[in-house]
């Protein structure tokens, strides 16, 4: 999995490419550990995602948490196979999704 | 034997300094041999050249003619003849000679005047003997006095001779009043002196160098000996010992090697490498003893995990009114899946089928937290839905771990086949009606439990017929992967399935489950594999 990262002031975007699962989330968790605590908004973008496993969905909930106390955190570009587990789990209900 | 001589680093590097010692030895001696015999030659020369000037006093050279008409018989060449033969014995030269050659081409001398030493061994020649130019090297020397280009000549024959031993011959014009060659003056004195202070020298030199190489080896020796050999030996000697023993030394090497260089390097180096194998040594063996532990606790847990599940079948042998099976495949020795099922009460059937976001240890501690969790709500008297929305309150309160657990709850009244059911994140349930084939039942979803804390999830109804199936499963089903990365699917699994719609429950997970283990085929698997299977008869 490839993770890019743009900020913009307190604003910072993620682009994830590849598969984010048991093996690549703690990586994804390591990036937003270091960042976090300096931004005040999170956006996802899933445009080149493939696929979303259980530990991934993981991050992204804590991520979600962390964020709701500021500006909020949202995911754009969501591919079908990955919105169907966000369906599937309930997360579509929580997640801001665009 | 003599290999292992050759092994030894001492004998080497002894071997390196004898064969430098040789060589110094060898340009040294050359230089002084011909360093030697170059000042000899030259004071030879001196002399021979000395007494030629000598001799030449004895001789008018402008009477030369007449000496050769009178056939070496008149009183002045007699004269000339005696003084010369006097010369010739009171120095130290074996001949002086008076000779003229033939001017075409110098091929040829005519002997005038010839006297020798009576002390050498040699004859001598008599007047007017006629012979050949002994060489080129002569003639061009002949050649050179007589047309005025030079005024003395020197012959150097100091080696390969038979006829005469090594000599000088010294040569000087004889000129007239007209300043012209009328003959040329020979003086040849042997080189014997020469040779033998030479050979003398040769062998002071060798015998020198001999007892300054063998200062040198001892002193070279010794040295080395102390100090590197003898350490490097210690070093050797405790590196194959450690090897064999693998106990570090009592004394240490750096307390008898006490050199400041690489040599002490390479002991404090072995010193700290033997402590450091030790260290690790007895680290791994830690280490080892305690993997060996958490393996035989895995174990353990492993079967604590199994036998929290149910699994005697049938389960309600007295309940003639469904068929019920259930099966977990962990990928590790202990999993995050489970499924659970018992009677609320007489008329109650409850299901569970759940999936926690992690796995090995902690997965199976939040499993089983969930597993009772859930089965206290439901037995409480909560409905699916309520029940959910309890136990999420439950987990999310202290979930330090952020984990959560996906999970199908229904409960089935099994005198309606009213199923009323929640679903927090789960998989969709698949059910076959009687003579239909397996779908998928697209049910509400709640977000997993353990996710958020305020999260209200809502049961749903499905109105079971007799004869009807329920088929409810987790994750490692449908994302079970072959070895090109391909998922097995719903639609493999829902093919599979529709292929046991006569099958019993039991039958039907089988047939899944060989299903998937002929798509993956070698791939490992990555997931827990978990199945239940309802039929309401």
């Amino acid at each position: 999995m490839k993770i890019k990262k743009s900020q913009n002031d307190s604003r910072l975007i993620i682009a994830l490419e590849g598969r984010l699962d048991t093996l690549t989330a703690p990586q994804l968790e390591a990036e937003l550990n270091a960042s976090l605590d300096v931004i005040s908004e999170l956006e996802f973008d899933f445009k080149d995602l493939e696929y979303i496993s259980s530990a991934g969905l993981r991050v992204l909930l804590s991520a979600h948490k962390a964020m709701a106390k500021k500006d909020g955190m949202k995911v754009i570009n969501v591919r079908e196979e990955v919105m169907e587990v966000f369906e599937l789990t309930g997360f579509s209900d929580i997640l801001t999704i665009e | 034997m003599i290999n292992a001589i050759r092994k030894k680093i001492g004998v080497r590097i002894l071997a390196g300094v004898i064969a430098i010692l040789i060589i110094f030895a060898s340009i040294i001696g050359w230089i002084g041999y011909r360093e030697f015999t170059d000042l000899l030659l030259e004071q030879y020369a001196d002399g021979a050249f000395r007494t030629a000037d000598s001799a030449a006093l004895t001789v008018n050279p402008d009477h030369i003619d007449r000496f050769v008409e009178s056939g070496g018989k008149s009183s002045e060449y007699l004269a000339s003849y005696f003084s010369m033969d006097q010369l010739c014995n009171s120095q130290d030269v074996t001949f002086i000679y008076v000779i003229r050659p033939d001017l075409t081409d110098y091929g040829h001398i005519t002997f005038i005047i010839s006297t020798i030493n009576k002390n050498s061994p040699y004859g001598v020649y008599e007047f007017g003997f006629y012979r050949k130019t002994t060489n080129d090297e002569y003639r061009e020397k002949y050649r050179a006095l007589y047309e005025g280009t030079s005024e003395r000549e020197l012959v150097i024959r100091d080696k390969g001779y038979i006829q005469t031993d090594p000599h000088i011959t010294a040569m000087i014009p004889l000129k007239g009043a007209d300043h012209k060659t009328k003959a040329i003056l020979c003086v040849q004195r042997q080189m014997d002196t020469l040779v033998a202070f030479r050979q003398q020298f040769i062998r002071k030199i060798v015998l020198a160098l001999l007892v300054a190489a063998a200062v040198v080896i001892l002193a070279q020796g010794g040295y080395l000996y102390r100090l590197v050999i003898q350490p490097l030996v210690k070093i050797k000697d405790e590196a194959e010992r450690f090897a064999d023993e693998n106990v570090i030394a009592p004394v240490k090497l750096t307390e008898t090697i006490r050199n400041q260089d690489e040599i002490g390097v390479l002991a404090d180096s072995i010193d700290r490498m033997e402590e450091q194998i030790q260290d690790y040594v007895a680290n791994l063996t830690r280490v080892t003893a305690e993997k060996e532990r958490i393996g035989a606790e895995l174990d353990v847990a492993s079967k604590i995990q199994a036998g929290a599940l149910p699994s005697l079948f049938p389960p309600f042998p007295d309940r003639g009114e469904f068929d019920l099976y259930a099966a977990m495949l962990p990928a590790r020795e202990v999993g995050g899946d489970f499924y659970d099922f018992f009677m609320v009460d007489d008329d109650h059937l409850c299901l569970v089928i759940a999936d926690v976001s992690g796995k090995s240890i902690p997965g199976a501690l939040f499993m089983m937290v969930s597993k009772i969790l859930i089965s206290m709500a439901v037995q409480n008297g909560n409905q699916p839905g309520a029940a959910l929305t309890r136990v999420n309150k439950q987990l999310c309160r202290n979930n330090r771990a952020e984990m959560f657990v996906t999970v199908w709850l229904g409960i089935l009244e099994l005198s309606t086949g009213m199923l009323r059911a929640a679903n927090a994140g789960h998989e969709y349930p698949a059910i076959c009606r009687r003579d239909g084939h397996y779908e998928l039942f697209k049910d509400s979803h709640g977000l997993v439990l353990g996710g958020m804390e305020d999260m209200c999830y809502k049961d749903y109804e499905i109105q079971l017929e007799h004869g009807d199936r329920l088929f409810v499963y987790t994750d490692g089903v449908t994302e079970a992967t072959d070895s090109d990365n391909e998922l097995f699917g719903k639609d493999r699994m829902l093919d599979s399935l529709n292929h046991s719609r006569t099958a019993t429950a039991a039958e039907t997970l089988e047939i899944v489950r060989k299903d998937i283990n002929g798509f993956v085929k070698d791939a490992p698997q990555f997931d827990d594999i978990t199945m239940l299977c309802l039929l309401y008869k």
